[in-house]
């Protein structure tokens, strides 16, 4: 008797294991070694994007104008957005081969692992083989992007202040005859959210998603954590953003709109907009902008869209930091790394290939300064921000011929922000910093949307941020901070 | 010593041979990963001589890595939520899947039977992702069936992503609804391999169906049982991840009653990825987990020396 029972049950844990076995899939790994070049060197080089089907064929191309040039040839792997950061992640980690990375405030942060040492500090390399990249690109991008005094990456030229703005869904703006010219703050909104929800109820009046927070003129110093630096502030003091009058006052404001329905009632949980964009059933929400942002917004979404500034252009470490191409600390070939590097910021043939494809293939030249895709391009279609030098691209169709100077302008009159090159290191408070992250997890969207009333969240939520070890952390910041400022700026 | 090594290797090669691939795959993803450890007791930094060379050469940090795990208020809460949901998954697991297991072996139309058992089977494959949207088109502010439900009978809308009180409840409910098949399909496959002649002796005694379960189909399916059991004690301080994350949307305001120890860990280095960090709170789950089973096998030991599990 005993000894059938323990054969069941022999049989049945052998059908769990089959079960289990059956059903855990197992990623393969179909890394092939590619065609021996001879003498060339092959660079591999990992960028942020869904994976075209072209690129094998461009860079092919692109190869051999490379060889020609530097005797380097490409290999391009694209990891699609919401994957970088993990999967690269991984890929440092193990040691995977590779040359040049691209790495960014936002996607595989460029500080931290800086500081982890993933990338090549690139200080003398530049001075070796990157003239051409100091005499292109605007020097903010390259003092922005100094972490702890030397350069590990190469920012792409392209806007450099960060200003926010009001956007409008201009269709409705005219149907109910709003008037947008005397918004800017937050609360200056109020009489059109009003009048939209009053006059047609369908509408979302005020569109954003988990990741909205209103504006307050501090620079944060790690994105979207509550440690942060007055703007316009003398005297540079870090401080907890929830306890500013600024956010109080903003947070109130968020709690009265979202009670009046203005906010959608899923705000704190929803992920995207796009719904919203593509339906255009939206008054207004908030965006960086940069030239001719307008434009390419109203093209993309198939009616027109405006905006109004929301707050004062400024050049801060996130938006110096927003695209950025590093080379690896395990790259065989650092210097080919530079080279190419160098000629990808200087070079417009080179930097259209990568960025647009083969001409007569994936577009065609209308005239010196204008191209237009062909249906091809969406096979090789890739996001310019990503790739370096913006300002050597040809211009889209409609573009106006001065586009790049209009980039020149607005970075020009971008405002540094007193911290800008200030990098704060959260080796010695990481597991406060984990602590707190749990915290801002907890309380953040519900806070920033209006969802909940700050009158009872927004003082457990600074309650907590203390309790997990945010004054700790503050410290330390303001200490790494006194001492910068005695640095550089005394 | 030898010869009788390979006597009864040779008597069970075919058994051996079923085995060998679980045995590999246990080898590549459970054993050598071990090495990996020592990264619980260090600052991993990167090196460009590779992952050994990176992990050997970073610098010793000791158990600073696991501080962060109790460090502070929310070490209570994490601990709590993941052992009250495993200890609820494994005593409702069990007792809804053995229930479902007996009542499909006794349905006489064999037919239906496989279309339940299937229909019941199916949630398991779903992705977390996505049985989080089917709650959602329940659950939605707005446009969820049990608001539109709640107004059809007068009654106020529920914001219930901002509710704490009903998540418990819900949460358990997904679970077994996701779970349950799967775990049936075990049982039932014991049920079946139980000697029919014990039911028509039973009959012939004049025994109930009732009786029957009672002193027949539960006293076989001990052994199976206590397997299923010491196994998911083993687990009991990993949390499911996707559901604690996914099903409630991340929603911040429920993190008193859903925020365990994976999601915890996520949320907390998801920023900054710190490898050793990650691999302390690993490291500290699998040696709860090991103490768990070894502590509960023991005890089972005691109380029934058949059915321990070694």
């Amino acid at each position: 008797m005993s000894k059938m029972t323990k054969k069941t049950g022999l049989t049945a844990a052998a059908t769990v294991t089959a079960l289990s076995l059956a059903l855990s899939a197992c990623g393969g790994n179909d890394a092939k070694s590619d065609s021996a070049s001879d003498k060339p060197v092959e660079l591999i080089w990992y960028t942020i994007g869904t994976p075209q089907k072209d690129v094998d064929t461009v860079m092919a191309e692109v190869s051999k104008y490379t060889q020609e040039k530097i005797n380097a040839t490409i290999k391009m792997k694209m990891i699609d957005w919401g994957d970088y950061t993990q999967k690269m992640q991984v890929l440092v980690a193990s040691g995977e081969p590779m040359d040049i990375m691209f790495t960014s405030a936002g996607g595989f942060d460029y500080v931290q692992n800086a500081r982890k040492g993933a990338f090549l500090e690139l200080d003398e390399l530049l001075d070796k083989y990157g003239q051409g990249i100091k005499d292109t690109i605007d020097p903010g991008f390259l003092s922005g992007s100094k972490v702890d005094g030397h350069n590990y990456g190469i920012p792409a030229n392209k806007e450099l202040p960060q200003l926010e703005v009001w956007r409008f869904n201009q269709n409705l703006v005219d149907k109910y005859k709003l008037d947008t010219t005397g918004v800017r703050t937050l609360d200056s909104l109020e009489p059109l959210l009003k009048t939209i929800k009053a006059q047609d109820p369908s509408i979302t009046p005020f569109a954003m998603d988990k990741n909205y927070v209103p504006y307050v003129p501090y620079d944060y110093l790690v994105t979207n954590m509550p440690m942060a630096v007055k703007l316009d502030g003398t005297d540079l003091k870090v401080v907890d953003i929830l306890e500013t009058d600024e956010m109080k006052q903003a947070l109130n404001t968020m709690h009265k709109y979202y009670q009046a329905g203005y906010v959608a009632p899923e705000a704190a949980t929803t992920g995207s907009t796009q719904d919203l964009m593509t339906s255009g059933k939206w008054l207004l929400d908030r965006a960086q902008t940069q030239p001719l942002a307008e434009t390419s917004w109203s093209a993309s979404n198939g009616y027109p869209i405006t905006s109004t500034p929301a707050s004062d252009a400024v050049i801060t470490n996130t938006s110096v930091q927003g695209s950025i191409m590093a080379i690896s600390a395990n790259s065989e070939h650092p210097d080919k790394a530079m080279e190419f590097l160098n000629l990808l910021n200087t070079d417009p043939v080179l930097r259209n290939m990568v960025d647009s494809g083969i001409e007569g293939t994936h577009y065609e030249k209308i005239d010196d300064k204008h191209m237009k895709n062909l249906d091809a391009s969406q096979n090789y279609n890739m996001p310019s921000y990503s790739l370096g030098n913006n300002m050597l691209l040809y211009l889209n169709e409609n573009d106006p011929d001065d586009k790049w100077d209009q980039f020149k302008k607005f970075n020009a009159e971008g405002k540094p922000s007193p911290i800008l090159g200030f990098n704060f290191d959260s080796t010695k408070v990481s597991t406060e910093m984990t602590a707190i992250q749990n915290v801002k997890e907890q309380f953040w969207a519900s806070l920033m949307t209006g969802t909940v009333d700050p009158a009872t969240y927004l003082p457990k939520a600074i309650e907590q941020f203390k309790s997990a070890g945010l004054d700790k952390i503050i410290a330390e910041a303001q200490t790494q901070l006194d001492a910068w400022v005695a640095a550089n700026k005394a | 010593m030898v010869g009788s090594f390979f006597r009864s290797f040779n008597r069970n090669k075919v058994m051996l041979l079923m085995v060998l691939p679980g045995a590999i795959w246990f080898l590549f993803f459970s054993y050598l990963p071990l090495v990996g450890t020592i990264a619980a007791f260090k600052q991993y930094r990167f090196s460009r001589h590779g992952f050994w060379y990176s992990l050997v050469h970073s610098k010793n940090v000791g158990w600073a890595n696991f501080k962060f795990l109790f460090s502070t208020d929310a070490a209570w809460s994490i601990t709590r939520n993941t052992l009250l949901y495993n200890i609820a998954f494994i005593v409702l697991g069990l007792v809804f899947a053995v229930a479902l297991a007996i009542l499909l072996s006794e349905l006489a139309n064999k037919k239906l039977a496989k279309l339940y058992q299937t229909g019941m089977f199916l949630p398991y494959f779903l992705s977390w992702v996505i049985v989080g949207y089917f709650a959602f088109s329940f659950l939605s502010m707005d446009r969820g069936l049990l608001n539109h439900t709640l107004e059809y009978f007068g009654m106020d809308r529920m914001q219930w992503y901002n509710d704490p009180k009903v998540w418990p409840y819900i949460l358990v409910l997904v679970y077994l609804w996701k779970s349950i098949g799967y775990s049936s399909v075990v049982y039932l496959a014991s049920i079946l391999g139980i000697d029919r002649s014990l039911y028509e002796a039973a009959m012939i005694d004049g025994a109930s169906k009732m009786q029957q379960v009672r002193n027949i189909t539960l006293p076989m399916l001990k052994p199976i049982i206590i397997i299923m059991t010491l196994l998911a004690v083993g687990k009991i301080f990993y949390a499911d991840f996707g559901l604690f994350y996914q099903v409630p949307r991340d929603s911040g305001t429920l993190y008193s009653v859903t925020n365990v120890i994976d999601t915890y860990v996520y949320r907390g280095l998801k920023t900054t990825g710190e490898i050793g960090m990650s691999t302390a709170a690993g490291l500290y789950q699998s040696v709860v987990g090991f103490v768990l089973v070894m502590v509960s096998n023991y005890v089972v030991r005691k109380v029934d020396k058949d059915s321990a599990l070694f």
